[in-house]
Order: structure tokens, then C-alpha cells, then sequence
């Protein structure tokens, strides 16, 4: 069947259940060591995917194979040895110590009462060493927070000694920080141990940066498939999740950002990063926003436009034009509020600072987040401009101005 | 298991075992020597030991009526407390028990067919196998309808609920047939559903152990299953467990323990509830292998103290066994609903 070596490979594949197709064609053919994510919105169909892949469920159509075996024909106890799981559903576990919860992974392989040998306790310690839980090992399960839980649950199957690991959303419900633990401890596991890895998530930007192959499920279909960098795109990924309005994907960033369309109120003069936390800042408390002049290679500028906000460009590594000055003086004069980020000046945006003192001079009202001093050396010492010296500051004196 | 006290752990479960064995064995004794005539240790011992001529009245109570009493109610007790074990985990559920379920009206409804129609019908006495026999089905019958229902809905209340159900209708069936049974076998009927070891004899206790052993032992092996069990079908089935066997196998065991107790002591409710919560508590461990011979030991002994309370606290008087499991039972579920927010 399969002669390159693959650890899990897929022959024409429809899942669903009983006869009732959910997914027609699943294509997945999972090398030693790579991880393989279906991503998708709830209900798309991932983890009926992830049970057929497992032998849980059996397929419509077609098989799934586990190196050169039938998984559904496959012994149970074989397939364990291979083949480990971890699954969404949350665990009703009394007076079970979080080590006795990982001590079960060893269940194909102890004797007909479970005894544990030696061997079997130094597997379940470095286990529970690689996913940082071994500290927990003497806790209550219950008593543990989901990310914990998590892990001692990823414990649970590597002591399976399995070479393959397929997981149901296993960052779902876990703070930021497990999450990345998650991702992380799997990611070593590939790399260091050739462990082969199929997950489901939600979170496109963890599995943008953590993936080897993304598969992009939606209505009952696998509508791509390929690395994340060729597959995920904006466009993509606003038709996976259906986001027609409202946000907006960046996929250089890989994270999504809230647009803001509203009519430009505040113009806001940035570079260098330093527009990201005003913009949000703005949109947050509902004014439109016009922002320039910003190069094309600007993280500004990128954040600007999946944002949608209206932004006065130069192309990158160019020089500033006066069509582009022009433009920004139009924007600026329409916007009730200018605020100054704080962009450091420099040799390619020395118009920036021209366009401010244009500010001061027409008599703007002008929120800075400039040092006074180098305010002062940008615009001379008069100028009437309002120093802010926190987003804090920043967001109160705007909500004053609305009132 | 817990890797660090380890040994304290092992040294704790061996002195619990020792303590529900010596329990075990004490309440024994009480109910050999303690009644309307007292008997001695001594005594017992001697009798025990062929010293005591066999026309001796202490003799024939002991040997007659108490040893077999008290052997019925030790194996009784430990039929229902692993019986309540095995639901619990099959239903991953803890207020789960056979009389909770209804299994022991289904029970009480063919025993009852069997006692009343069989009598009824002329027969002069009933074989205690056929009694089984009766028993068996009833219990078979409603945990049937239990796991149909429980494939359908997912709600353990709801599930509850349902068996309760079966269990209201096996016991107005039941009630029926009392309508139109005749008063010398009526009066029968009613001493055993309200559950009591009396009255057992040699042949019944041998078919007692020799069911109840067996099946206990069966439900040891399956103690590694058990364990993957509690962490859920799914999880179960991925490291090589046959969950679809082990089910099978823990429904025949725990309806033919519940069955066999059903048919000879009548319906006893929550020794099968109790016993595993306070082994689960006392050993601090969820593992079967342990749990197992522990609400073995540990149900013996709270039949005997329940069958020894209901003997001897009002006596002359004897109480109904049912009585003395429910005062105390009943508290411990309540205890239990309210310490579980998530039901």
C-alpha cells in the first residue's frame, strides 16, 4: 500500500456517520515526525475526521492505514502501542492522582492486573518530566486547572509509546500560557523524537506558526491543503471562518485583526510599530482613523490596512512624493484630532515631521505621545500640543473630548 | 500508587484490609453468639469444634438457624456492595446501586410470580434455583431497559429516573398480583420483600457461595478494564480495551449478584450504594483492585452489623433488615448529592 513510510496514510476517504457522508475525500498522508492540523470552525467536521482517523469511528468509504495496517482490523492492544489519543472530553476522575492518570497510558502494556514494572514507572516519570508534570504527580486530578490537566493527559498518551499522537483541540479552554507550553511540548516531541502529530484546532495562529501541513475544513469539505504559508491566506481563512464583516485576517502577522471603517475623525501619525496600540486604542472607543505617511513595509502600515483604515502610503524603500504629501494634508485637515505616536524621524520620513509642524501652524488639536523635549525640537517650543505620557492618559483625555 | 509515600501507602491498605477482616470475623461472632439465648465465645468454639453433643439446644440454634444466618448475610453484603461497585463504574456515576436502578423490584416482581403463582398454582414448595432462576430475569429484564434507556439519554438524573420508573411499575405489578394471592403465601411474599436473612438454610447458602464467589473472583479479573474504564469509554478503547466486552461483563455479573441476593433475602437496599463510597473514602484510591476485595469485606460486615441491629435492638422484636440499611443509607446518599455539584 504504502511504501514511503508513512506512519498514517488514508485511501479514498469519506467519514461520517453510519451512511450519512460529513466529509468526502480526506487525503492525509502523515510522514515520522510531522504535524498535521485540521483547522477549521466548530462543527466543520474535525473531529469526526480525527475519530475516523483513529478507528473510533468507522469510515463511509475507503480506510485508513497505520504504517501498513487496516486500523479498524487492527488488535486493539497493537493499535495502543501505536497509536494515542487525547481527547476533548473532560475526564470524571475521583481519588486519582495525577500520576495514576498518566500510569494508565501503560495499560497495553502491563500484565492482566495492571501491575507496574520498573521499566513502566521510569516511562511514566520521563513523560510526565517532558510535558512539565511531575511536579504535580502527587495531586488530585480534579484539583488540577485545565491546562494541568492537559498535560498530565498528554503524559498519559506518550506513555503509550505511541508514534503517532492525534489530538482534539487540546489548546481549547487553556490560558495563553498553557497553550504555548501545549504547542511547544508537541513540537519538541516531532522534531526530537519523531513523533508523528494530528491535531484539530481553532486558533489559526498557533496553527500557522507550529504546523508543518495545515488541511482547511469547511462544509463538509477539505477546501485546502498544503503548507501554512501557501494555504493560508487572507482570503482563505475570511472564507473558512466565514468572516465576511467586522475582522480581518493578516497573514503575514497570522493573527486577525477588528476593522474599523468608520469616517476618519483622528488622524494618526505613526511608523516604526508605534501606530498598533493607538489604532486599537482609537477603534476601541469608535473613532475612524487616517493614518500616514506610512511605507508600504511598515509593521504600521500592515497592521493598518487588515485593519482597513484609511492610510496614506509610499512604497517601500522609496522616498515620500509631494502626491503623497498632498493626500496626507487633505486627510489631516478633514480629521477633527491629530495624534502624534511618537515615530522616530528619520531620513525617509522627514516629511512626517514637516506635516506635524503643518499641524501645530493650522492650529490642530494635537495628543502626543512624544517626550515634551523632543517634541519641542520637532515643532519649537510653543506649540500647542497636549502631552500624554500613557495609552491611559491617551484614552481619557479622547473620552473627554466625546463628552 | 502515589509514587512518593508509597510504602505508607501499602502499609495503610494492608492494616484496612486487616480492620475490615477483623471486623469481618467480630460481627460473625456476634451473630453466632448473640440472640434470645446467649452463647459464649467459648462456647461457640467449642461447638465449633465437635465438643457439644448435637442434641444440645445451643447446638441446633447455632447450626441451625445463626451460622447459616450469619454466612448468608456475610455473602449477602459482599454480593451487593460489588454489585453497586460495578454499576457505579458503569454508569461512571456514584449514586448508582441495583435497588437505586430498580433491578431489585424487577427482581422482587418474578420472585414474587414465582413465590405467589407457583403456590398459587398448587406447587407445595419452591426449589431455590427456580427462586434464581426468577430473580435472574427480573434483574436482567429492568437493566435491560436501564442501558437501552441510558444510549439515549445522556442525563445520569434522567437515567435514575427511569429506572426508579421500572422499578414503580415492576413493584405495581407486583402489588396486583398480592391482590390475588392467597393469603398463606401472601404472608410469605411480605416477610421477604421486606429483605431479611432469616430463615436461610444450609442448601440456600450453598448456592449462595457458590454463586457469589465465583462471580466476585470473575469481577477481580476484571479489575485492570475497570480501571481504564473510569477514564471513559473513548479513552478506554485507546489503549487496547475491549469496552464492549468488559460492559457485557460487568451487566451479567452485577444482575447475577444482585439476583442471587434478590431471590433468598429479598430486596436490600443500599448496602450496594454505601459500601463502595465509604471503601473509596477509606482506602483513598479509585483503583478496582483494590476496591474490589475491599467492598467485598467491607459489605459483609455492614450486613452483618445491619442484620445484627435489626436482630437484636428491639429484641424480641426483629426489625425488617430494609428498615436498618435505609437509616443508614439514606443519609450517606444525601450526603453524597450535595457534596457532587455536577450531576
Amino acid at each position: 500500500m504504502n511504501d514511503l513510510g508513512y506512519i498514517l496514510s488514508t485511501d479514498h476517504l469519506d467519514v461520517g456517520y453510519e451512511s450519512r457522508t460529513v466529509i468526502r475525500n480526506v487525503d492525509i498522508q502523515a510522514l515520522k515526525g510531522q504535524t498535521i492540523c485540521l483547522l477549521g470552525p466548530n462543527g466543520a467536521g474535525k473531529s469526526t475526521i480525527l475519530r475516523t482517523l483513529t478507528g473510533m469511528l468507522s469510515p463511509v468509504n475507503g480506510c485508513v492505514y497505520i504504517e501498513k495496517n487496516d486500523v479498524r482490523r487492527m488488535k486493539s492492544a497493537d493499535r495502543a502501542k501505536k497509536l494515542a489519543v487525547v481527547l476533548t472530553e473532560k475526564l470524571n476522575l475521583n481519588m486519582t492522582s495525577a500520576y495514576e492518570v498518566a500510569a494508565m497510558g501503560r495499560t497495553p502494556y502491563t500484565g492482566f492486573f495492571g501491575r507496574l514494572t520498573d521499566e513502566d514507572k521510569e516511562i511514566i516519570e520521563e513523560c510526565l518530566r517532558t510535558v512539565g508534570a511531575w511536579e504535580l504527580r502527587d495531586r488530585d486530578y480534579r484539583s488540577l486547572s485545565d491546562g494541568e490537566k492537559q498535560k498530565v493527559m498528554i503524559a498519559r498518551a506518550l506513555a503509550q509509546r505511541p508514534e503517532l499522537i492525534v489530538l482534539d483541540e487540546p489548546t481549547s479552554h487553556l490560558d495563553i500560557k498553557h497553550k504555548i507550553e501545549v504547542v511547544r511540548i508537541l513540537n519538541k516531541l516531532a522534531i526530537e523524537t519523531g513523533l508523528t502529530v494530528i491535531l484539530a484546532l481553532h486558533d489559526i495562529d498557533i496553527a500557522v506558526k507550529f504546523c508543518q501541513i495545515v488541511l482547511l475544513v469547511k462544509d463538509g469539505k477539505i477546501v485546502a491543503q498544503g503548507r501554512p504559508e501557501d494555504i493560508v491566506r487572507r482570503d482563505t481563512v475570511d472564507e473558512l471562518y466565514g468572516i465576511e464583516e467586522g475582522a480581518f485576517y493578516d497573514s503575514i502577522l497570522g493573527s486577525v485583526e477588528i476593522c474599523n471603517e468608520a469616517n476618519p475623525e483622528i488622524f494618526v501619525m505613526a511608523g516604526a510599530g508605534c501606530g498598533i496600540p493607538v489604532y486599537r486604542l482609537v477603534s476601541r472607543l469608535g473613532f475612524g482613523i487616517a493614518t500616514g505617511i506610512l511605507a508600504q513595509n511598515d509593521i504600521d502600515y500592515v497592521v493598518a490596512s487588515a485593519m482597513k483604515l484609511t492610510a496614506v502610503s509610499t512604497r517601500s524603500f522609496q522616498p515620500i512624493r509631494e502626491e503623497e504629501i498632498r493626500q496626507a494634508q487633505q486627510c489631516m485637515e478633514r480629521c477633527r484630532f491629530v495624534i502624534d505616536t511618537g515615530f522616530p524621524v528619520g531620513q525617509e520620513n522627514r516629511e512626517n515631521a514637516k506635516l506635524l509642524r503643518q499641524a501645530v501652524g493650522r492650529g490642530k488639536r494635537i495628543f502626543s505621545l512624544r517626550d515634551p523635549k523632543d517634541s519641542a525640537e520637532i515643532c519649537g517650543q510653543n506649540a500647542n500640543i497636549v502631552h500624554v505620557s500613557s495609552m491611559a492618559e491617551l484614552s481619557g483625555r479622547l473620552q473627554g473630548e466625546l463628552a | 500508587m502515589k509514587n512518593v509515600p508509597k510504602m505508607r501507602t501499602a502499609i495503610n491498605y494492608v492494616f484496612l484490609f486487616c480492620i475490615l477482616l477483623g471486623g469481618l470475623f467480630l460481627i460473625f461472632l456476634l451473630n453466632v453468639g448473640v440472640g434470645s439465648a446467649n452463647i459464649s465465645v467459648r462456647d461457640i468454639f467449642q461447638i465449633l469444634a465437635g465438643k457439644v453433643s448435637v442434641t444440645d439446644s445451643r447446638y441446633l440454634i447455632i447450626y441451625r438457624i445463626r451460622i447459616p444466618r450469619a454466612l448468608a448475610s456475610a455473602a449477602g453484603g459482599a454480593a451487593l456492595a460489588v454489585a453497586g461497585f460495578l454499576l457505579q463504574t458503569f454508569f461512571a456515576n456514584p449514586i448508582v446501586e441495583p435497588y437505586v436502578l430498580g433491578i431489585s423490584s424487577g427482581s422482587s416482581l418474578f420472585v414474587g410470580l414465582v413465590l405467589l403463582g407457583g403456590i398459587t398454582f398448587g406447587a407445595r414448595s419452591v426449589s431455590p434455583m427456580f427462586l434464581f432462576a426468577g430473580a435472574f430475569f427480573g434483574a436482567m429484564l429492568v437493566m435491560v431497559i436501564v442501558i437501552i434507556a441510558a444510549r439515549k439519554v445522556k442525563s445520569i438524573i434522567t437515567l435514575l429516573i427511569i429506572g426508579m420508573m421500572a422499578g414503580y411499575v415492576c413493584s405495581a405489578a407486583t402489588s396486583i398480583m398480592t391482590a390475588f394471592a392467597e393469603r398463606e403465601s401472601l404472608q410469605m411474599f411480605t416477610m421477604w420483600s421486606m429483605g431479611s436473612f432469616a430463615g436461610f438454610t444450609w442448601s440456600q447458602v450453598g448456592l449462595l457461595y457458590a454463586i457469589v464467589f465465583p462471580m466476585i473472583f470473575l469481577a477481580f479479573l476484571l479489575a485492570k478494564p475497570l480501571n481504564a474504564l473510569n477514564l471513559g469509554d473513548r479513552y478506554a478503547e485507546s489503549m487496547g480495551i475491549n469496552v464492549r466486552l468488559v460492559r457485557y461483563a460487568l451487566i451479567l455479573i452485577s444482575s447475577v449478584l444482585t439476583a442471587v441476593v434478590t431471590a433468598f433475602a429479598g430486596p436490600v437496599s443500599f448496602i450496594g450504594l454505601a459500601v463502595p463510597h465509604i471503601c473509596r473514602i477509606a482506602f483513598n484510591t479509585a483503583d478496582s483492585r483494590i476496591l474490589i476485595p475491599a467492598a467485598a469485606i467491607g459489605g459483609g460486615l455492614m450486613a452483618g452489623f445491619c442484620d445484627f441491629t435489626a436482630r437484636n435492638i428491639m429484641s424480641p422484636v426483629e426489625l425488617p433488615l430494609g428498615a436498618i440499611t435505609a437509616v443508614i443509607g439514606a443519609p450517606l446518599v444525601v450526603y453524597l448529592l450535595m457534596k457532587r455539584g455536577d450531576l
